[in-house]
């Protein structure tokens, strides 16, 4: 795993958290730039699944291949989930849900991180 | 119960139902901060599901009761998930019930015998594992769909 760019994503999805849990507080529905700030969380994801992919590929992972595979394919799936049920909620609980997507992302991110360096 | 014959109370909503199917006339418990609740029962069903199918894959005989149980709570996530998103307040709230009971049962199960629990499910120690989360989501749920009855 690549260490800068897991931590990006971290960042990146704590903020869009944030962001999230502002505009529900503010009583607005989602805009465009949580919209497109998701898109490259999504996008970030996808590139930690190839590399991982690539590295398994290579026999470079470590014990736990399965759970570190799972992990993969959640995070590269909730992103576009949690941005098609929250644009579908023209309320301030859209994007309450990409907050709920904002916080789990840097949790399995995180673990993903224990996984790679055998601590999980 | 009151699902039938298209009953329309929903003037208050001001949007139509895209879906034109009758039962959906309400407002649904799928609406609104449901939809969060969604979310994070979804999120739970594929965080639990996905690590106890690798536990039971690799080490069902470690621990087959908490792997199990973790099973379990998974599906039942699931389904308390689908059933608020199709506004199914009926299977909503057993889903509820079962989530509650399980969490209390397991959790004070697993603190007066640990040896049954050698490795943690959801539901052990009232959900510590994943801080509290599996403790605090049937009771907002529970909340949320008494709520949506009252309103």
């Amino acid at each position: 795993m690549i260490g800068p760019l897991a931590t990006g994503l971290i960042v990146l999805a704590l903020l869009i958290a944030v962001v999230s849990l502002l505009t529900t507080a503010l009583n607005k529905a989602m805009g465009n730039v949580l919209l497109i700030a998701l898109g490259v969380l999504e996008i970030g994801l996808l590139v930690q699944a190839g590399f991982l992919i690539a590295a398994l590929v290579r026999g470079e992972g470590p014990a736990e291949t399965a759970t570190l595979i799972g992990y993969t394919a959640g995070t590269v799936v909730i992103p576009p989930i949690a941005a098609f049920w929250g644009v579908g909620e023209r309320s301030r609980w859209g994007p309450a849900v990409i907050a709920v997507a904002g916080f789990a992302i840097p949790g399995m991110v995180g673990r993903m991180l224990q996984l790679w360096q055998g601590l999980g | 119960m009151n699902e039938q014959g298209g009953r329309v109370e929903g003037h208050a909503e001001g949007r139509v139902d895209e879906r034109g199917s009758s039962a959906e006339a309400a407002p649904s418990v799928g609406a609104g901060p449901g939809r969060v609740l969604v979310a994070v029962y979804g999120v739970f069903a594929l965080a639990a599901g996905a690590r106890a199918a690798v536990q039971i894959a690799r080490q069902f005989d470690e621990a087959p009761l908490a792997y199990s149980l973790s099973a379990f709570a998974a599906v039942v996530y699931l389904l308390l998930a689908v059933a608020m998103a199709r506004g199914n307040r009926t299977v909503a709230l057993a889903a509820c019930g079962i989530e509650l009971a399980g969490v209390l049962v397991v959790g004070t199960f697993s603190l007066l015998d640990p040896e049954a629990f050698p490795k943690a499910t959801v539901w052990s120690g009232f959900g510590s594992g994943y801080v509290f989360i599996p403790l605090v989501l049937p009771l907002l749920g529970l909340f949320w769909l008494s709520r949506r009855r009252a309103g």
